[in-house]
């Protein structure tokens, strides 16, 4: 009973449904739109010929390189101004027809490792096309072949996992703080207290409550996830839920911890914050946990969000089963434990 | 007592250096209304706490339906029903699902519909509480008291912030308690409410409990007085010889006489303003209430 209602009033409380489902939607939204430009490799190339049908070839060949996106400008000026801009990696010139001028090519150097990259394969396009002219066969040849190592990961792939991760940490640590303190603030908890009820049930039907609406709120944003932003899960879904639910457990045990530090729940929320901010940027959370300088990983590998992170996105993007992630689970676990033990013995009903 | 339900010996409670319950003694019978009257700080809410087994005594004992509070809490919980003084409700519920949560956690609720309409909550049955007016949520609060269907419902200033009609609304509800055989203990700070509703009553003033009875015995033990009051614009008399009259003093201009026969006094002064002895107006013949014995006991009013 006390999961049911507690459902119905989670469901009409407009502004959890915001910080539990909106939220982790939007940021993921508001980060796809500032990363995830990287997510397919293309150089977009301005192409400035006058008058030579060496560069119309030229002009050809290059349109079918996959990884080129070829835009032909007027004027040498108005390329390097596109180059400028950001708007192009790559200008070629073509020199006029009938010059010995070699191909001159400007290059962003703001964004040196790509256009380098773009540099490479352009040459290697120009030293094919040189051979071909020749008419020299290449004496050593490269036959590649594609192996499917590890499933080729996507921005959205990466970010899902990560954003299913945040939502379980804010439940905890924003959800559970906030209602408990309230409750508490409000005498609602006293009132309970009242009724021959006893506390741990009514406190474990809290949790439990807590638990079925994060998977209801992680189901929803997998959806949206996968419609939306076209996240691939690989990995069993089954198995990401059952580690999203050990987590959320965890981090409702934390909650209810820093919820018996706070008489208000205003300062719960804070506390709340101020643990949960730092761990969201620092876990790997949105970002590769690689990205933080090396002195920070061992502080990062404490945070008990990080080995949740870890073996969700290794279920969702490489198709891991939870056991190479169960030790850091365990620490989770020893979290989630010692924080319900520490919230058991301080717990206040009034 | 024999039909004791509730039976206070010693009680004895403190927060830190602050002694909020007294030694304490007093016991309620099955079926009675008994209030506990007192300011604000008197240790009323204290120690229905303790007899409710959410506070736990500092001394004494205090039996509630057979189970000794101090050492089954829980025990006792699951025999009485409670109102609590400004407790909240999950505020996205409607009444209802609140009836229908607070009803889960006892053993043989009473039909959710029941409680409903015995507090007359039926236009509000699918309102939310947070929508709920003063008077409607203080109605469900004493419901979630009633859900249990216990013997002993305990109500912590039922009526305190209500307007004078949904407060007599309210005593008409805790009236029917009783007709159903319920014990009522119930907390006050409005000697109307005492005086109207209760069997028996404890006053109650800094922890200890001053004077315990029918409002009507403490009225006739402690104020054996009716008062009358007069303006006196000419003449005299002397009044502390009028018939019945005990004690007579001057109150801002106002003649105030304390009798024990108030038709013998006005008797009296009726003959000695026919007499031309002397000339008044806005006579006054007053009850004396619980008020009275309140000042009476402790030296101040119930509300300062």
């Amino acid at each position: 009973m006390t999961i049911v209602m507690g459902f119905r009033m989670y469901v009409r409380d407009r502004s959890s449904l915001f910080w539990g489902m909106a939220f982790p939607l939007i940021l993921m939204g508001l980060i796809g739109l500032a990363f995830g430009r990287s997510e397919s490799l293309t150089f977009r190339v301005a192409f400035v010929n006058p008058d030579n049908p060496l560069g119309v070839a030229l002009r050809e060949g290059l349109g079918q390189v996959p990884v080129f996106t070829m835009s032909d400008v007027p004027t040498e000026a108005e390329a390097v101004e596109l180059l400028r801009k950001g708007q192009r990696i790559l200008v070629i010139i073509v020199p006029p027809f009938g010059s010995t001028d070699p191909l001159r090519v400007f290059y962003d150097q703001a964004r040196d490792q790509e256009s380098r990259t773009a540099l490479v394969i352009l040459e290697r396009f120009v030293a094919e096309a040189n051979l071909r002219i020749a008419g020299v066969d290449p004496a050593v040849r490269i036959e590649a072949t594609g192996v499917a190592g590890a499933q080729e990961t996507r921005f959205f792939d990466f970010l899902l996992p990560g954003i299913l991760a945040m939502t379980v940490m804010q439940t905890g640590l924003q959800g559970v703080t906030w209602v408990v303190t309230g409750y508490r603030e409000r005498l609602i908890l006293k009132r309970v207290l009242a009724t021959p009820v006893r506390p741990f049930v009514f406190l474990t039907g809290l949790v439990a409550r807590y638990a079925v609406t994060n998977i209801v709120q992680l189901g929803v944003i997998v959806l949206i996830g996968v419609a939306v932003f076209h996240a691939r899960i690989v990995g069993s879904l089954g198995m990401l839920a059952a580690v999203a639910l050990f987590g959320a457990l965890a981090f409702v045990g934390i909650g209810f911890a820093v919820s018996t530090w706070s008489k208000t729940p205003e300062s719960a929320n804070l506390l709340g914050s101020v643990i949960s901010f730092p761990m969201l940027f620092l876990a790997g959370t949105l970002w590769p946990r690689e990205f933080m300088p090396a002195f920070m990983q061992p502080v990062i590998s404490l945070l008990p969000l990080t080995p949740l992170v870890e073996a969700m996105r290794g279920i969702a993007t490489r198709g891991d089963t939870v056991m190479p992630y169960l030790a850091g689970l365990a620490y989770l676990g020893l979290w989630g434990g010692v924080t319900f033990a520490l919230a058991a013995w301080r717990f206040k009903w009034e | 007592m024999d039909n004791a339900i509730v039976s206070v010996t010693d009680l004895y409670k403190r927060y830190g250096p602050v002694v909020a319950v007294d030694r304490v003694s007093f016991s309620v019978a099955r079926g009675e209304i008994f209030g506990i009257l007192g300011p604000n700080g008197a240790g009323k809410t204290t120690t229905l706490e303790t007899l409710e087994g959410l506070r736990r005594p500092d001394g004494g004992q205090a039996i509630v339906d057979g189970i000794d509070v101090r050492r089954d809490p829980r025990g006792v919980r699951a025999r009485i029903g409670v109102q609590l003084q400004e407790a909240g409700f999950f505020e996205r519920l409607t009444v209802t699902e609140t009836l229908e949560l607070f009803g889960s956690f006892h053993p043989a609720p009473l039909p959710v519909a029941t409680a409903i309409s015995r507090l007359q909550l039926e236009e509000k049955r699918h309102a939310r509480v947070e929508t709920l007016s003063g008077g409607q949520r203080q109605r469900l609060s004493v419901a979630t008291a009633l859900i249990s269907d216990p013997p002993l419902i305990f109500l912590d200033e039922p009526t305190t912030g209500l307007d004078p009609q949904a407060r007599r609304n309210l005593w008409e509800v805790i009236a029917g308690f009783r007709a159903e055989g319920r014990t009522v203990i119930l907390t006050t700070h409005y000697m109307e409410e005492a005086q109207r509703l209760c069997d028996r009553v404890a006053i109650m003033d800094h922890g200890r409990i001053a004077a315990m009875d029918a409002p009507r015995e403490l009225i006739r033990r402690y104020t054996p007085g009716t008062t009358v009051a007069l303006n006196v614009l000419e003449g005299g008399a002397a009044y502390g010889t009028l018939p019945g009259v005990q004690r007579s003093e001057t109150i801002n201009g106002e003649v105030v006489m304390s009798t024990t026969d108030p038709v013998q006094t006005v008797d009296a002064l009726m003959e000695l303003a026919r007499a031309g002895q002397m000339h008044f107006q806005q006579l006054r013949v007053e009850e004396a209430t619980l008020e009275d014995v309140f000042l009476e006991l402790t030296g101040h009013r119930l509300r300062e």
